[in-house]
């Protein structure tokens, strides 16, 4: 053979033989064959092939858990119980973690991997999670900056709590090189299984509310999981103090209509207290006010902070905190008892907190949405 | 070329104490300084730089005498050497992700940085050079990663005491004084040197 | 320009996908210590001190937070103060800060025309950090770039 050819061909050679035994080894050590997960003390038991992060495993058997970084580690959102020693918690683990946290085994799904059998714990309400494939069949602005996003459901159908939310999965868009996901309230009636209706505020720098705002378009696609969240009616007479600003209506949008529509809850009466900045920022008023007409339990009390002379508006001004204050103290009949239900931002659910609290809830009655 | 004509025991102990490839021969220190931080990692780092020299040893002195030297390729021997210990670490890579996740996660990028450790390419060429046969070879190769992995535990015990040490200046913290140790301790294994020689 | 091993690192982190998926460099292509070198530069012309500037966007915070999430009036600018759940670790790594976003704009200019970064000032409390400590205010076409002619115009007279 030609000299010059020996030596190409012999070092093509090793390096072939070498690839082959590293894709042979490959093979046989990440193949961990069948495990077993056991969730719950047994309740449900998988049989799923070993080597992936756990939350893909789960997910790949319909089980969902939350994440909103889609397993990158990044969110820490994906917290269980691992029963069986997993070995201790990795470096990526760790900022998530709190001492009890790590007392009590809880480790992130997404960075455990499947090697041997596995006992974990997971919160009941996950077994009832899917993943469902929509369709945009409309988009309507409310103000300059929240969308109305109706999604109809292929081939399956939700059942929800008014109340929930679902993590809405965006894909890689524009210089996003990822998918994330992101939770948004249903404003969706739960009488309705076969829609998903959500209300969406743009915020600045958001990689999911951008995306909705100036990519998404009627008739596309859109993965959603859920339902998710524990917030909810609650099953008493004591009446309802609702209070919400943009887009934190859409969990009060469901009950309202869902206890109009059925009749539920009938001894509940409803004060929905809705706090924005001018008319523009307004929304719904119209729909609001036919129904707070046609229904005798339920008062609608929009407020404005802000409101030029020129928009000649009727209703309270003040912030929302105000305002609720002075019907907490004046109009609100107090007979069957109080209770709080709040979605908003961390900052305006302590300040309402703190009113409702002045003016005689208690702390375990003031329900509120924690995600916003 | 025949060769040389040294015993198996004293070869040994040669490479681990007087021709410590890297206290005598300065070869294999970027890991070195970054992982005798902490001894666990320093314990499991030696044991995977023994495990890829004392293979790569034994490997490539095959393909040596029964690929390269029969085909007259030596020019290419530096290029083959390297895909075998590249390969050798890829494999070496896999069985710990499998069964010491934690090892993995603890070594991080120099695990796969000990391709590019010139310890393991040194061993080799001096295997090559000094015409050593397979027994050898192995004995070389496996006594040079032991006395590479000596001298990260010895490292590692010294800066535990180290780097608690608050009278070291703050410019020589870390890196500094680490490299002034190591020449000590080269230093200190130079009164091995009336032993054996070997080089 | 010689970067030491600590900013090597930090600069490694602000890309997209390590801490935040759009990371801290826009479509900028310019290298970090050259955008932060340039700032400097621009902060020092316009007579600009860090950490007045910062101290002023922390007042804007507060003065946010009392719009309980919707936007309030603050002089000639509508401040909008949101909240989201979780924390940002500082791509230098010497701390996690609570994830928030905070809207600057100009009362008179319609929500729909404003750009993040460019007529709209956006910023969380990593950025306030990002600047007082590093001098780092992002790069171009990041929606949470601090443009020093903006912070000028917003950060300042409060």
């Amino acid at each position: 053979m030609s000299p010059i050819l020996v030596g190409p061909l012999t070092v093509a050679g090793i390096s072939t033989f070498l690839a082959l035994v590293i894709a042979i080894l490959d093979k046989f050590l990440n193949n961990y064959g069948q495990l077993k997960i056991s969730i719950n003390g047994g309740k449900k038991e998988l049989t799923v092939k070993g080597g992936s992060a756990l939350l893909g495993t789960l997910g790949a058997e319909g089980i969902f858990v939350p994440s909103a970084c889609g397993g990158r580690g990044s969110c820490g959102a994906c917290k269980c119980k691992v029963i069986t020693d997993v070995g201790p918690h990795l470096p990526t683990e760790m900022p998530y973690m709190s001492p009890r946290d790590i007392e009590d085994n809880i480790r992130l799904a997404c960075q455990i991997k499947v090697r041997k059998d596995l006992a974990i714990e997971l919160p009941e309400e996950l077994f009832s999670i899917k993943k469902f494939q929509t369709r945009v069949e409309s988009i309507k602005d409310l103000t300059y900056d929240i969308k109305e996003i109706l999604l109809s459901i292929d081939g399956q159908t939700i059942e929800f709590q008014a109340g929930q939310y679902v993590q809405l999965v965006v894909p890689p868009y524009g210089e996003m090189p990822e998918s994330v996901q992101r939770a948004y309230s249903m404003s969706s009636r739960p009488g309705d299984a076969k829609h998903v209706e959500l209300l969406i505020r743009l915020v600045p720098g958001g990689i999911a509310t951008t995306w909705v705002h100036k990519f998404l378009k009627e008739g596309d696609t859109v993965e959603v999981v859920g339902p998710f969240g524990e917030f909810r009616i609650h099953d008493t007479p004591a009446s309802m103090i609702c209070v919400a600003g943009g887009s934190g209506m859409a969990p009060f949008k469901s009950m309202l209509n869902h206890m109009h529509e059925t009749g539920a809850f009938p001894e509940k009466e409803i004060w929905y207290f809705f706090g924005a900045r001018t008319t523009k920022d307004m929304f719904y008023l119209d729909e609001m006010a036919a129904l707070s007409a046609s229904w005798p339990r339920f008062h609608f009390v929009p407020a404005l902070s802000e409101p030029k002379p020129e928009e000649n508006w009727k209703g309270e001004v003040g912030l929302i905190t105000d305002v609720l204050d002075r019907y907490l103290q004046g109009n609100v009949d107090r007979a069957k008892g109080l209770e709080g239900y709040l979605c908003g931002s961390p900052g305006m659910i302590n300040a309402c907190i703190n009113v409702m609290k002045r003016n005689g809830l208690t702390e375990d009655k003031i329900y509120f949405d924690k995600f916003a | 070329m025949n060769a040389p004509n040294v015993g198996i025991l004293p070869l040994f102990l040669a490479s681990i104490l007087t021709s410590n490839i890297l206290l005598a021969n300065f070869l294999g220190t970027c890991s070195f300084i970054s992982i005798s931080k902490d001894f666990k990692s320093s314990m499991g780092l030696g044991i995977a730089v023994t495990m890829v020299i004392g293979l790569c040893s034994a490997i490539c002195w095959a393909v040596l005498y029964f690929v390269i030297k029969p085909l007259g390729i030596e020019y290419l021997s530096f290029i083959i050497f390297i895909i075998v210990i590249a390969g050798v670490v890829q494999m070496l890579e896999m069985i710990i992700d499998r069964f010491s996740p934690s090892l993995y996660m603890a070594l991080g990028i120099f695990l796969p940085l000990i391709t590019v450790n010139c310890a393991v390419l040194g061993v080799i060429l001096f295997m090559q050079i000094r015409n050593y046969n397979f027994v050898q070879a192995v004995v070389f190769g496996f006594g040079s990663g032991a006395g590479w992995w000596l001298s990260i535990m010895l490292l590692a015990s010294i800066r535990t005491k180290l780097d608690k040490n608050n009278a070291i200046p703050a410019g020589l913290k870390g890196t500094g004084i680490t490299l002034i140790t190591i020449g000590f301790m080269a230093m200190a294994f130079i009164g091995f040197s009336g032993m054996i020689a070997v080089q | 320009m010689k970067l030491r091993p600590a900013e090597i690192k930090a600069f490694e982190r602000m890309r997209p996908g390590v801490i935040t998926i759009q990371g801290f460099l826009g479509n900028d292509i310019r290298p970090p210590e050259e955008i932060i070198a340039e700032d400097e530069a621009e902060f020092a012309r316009l007579g600009l001190d860090f950490e007045t500037i910062a101290s002023g966007l922390e007042k804007l915070r507060a003065a946010g937070e009392r719009g309980l999430g919707e936007p309030i009036s603050l002089g000639k600018f509508l401040v909008q103060t949101g909240d989201a759940r979780g924390m940002l670790p500082c791509p230098y790594n010497d701390g996690l800060y609570h994830k928030n976003a905070v809207s600057v704009r100009a009362a008179d200019q319609p929500f729909e025309s404003c750009v993040e970064g460019e007529d709209m000032l956006v910023f969380s409390d990593l950025s306030i950090h990002l600047l007082r400590v590093h001098h780092f205010c992002q790069g171009r076409g990041s929606p949470f770039r601090l443009e020093p002619e903006l912070l000028k115009k917003m950060a300042v007279s409060e």
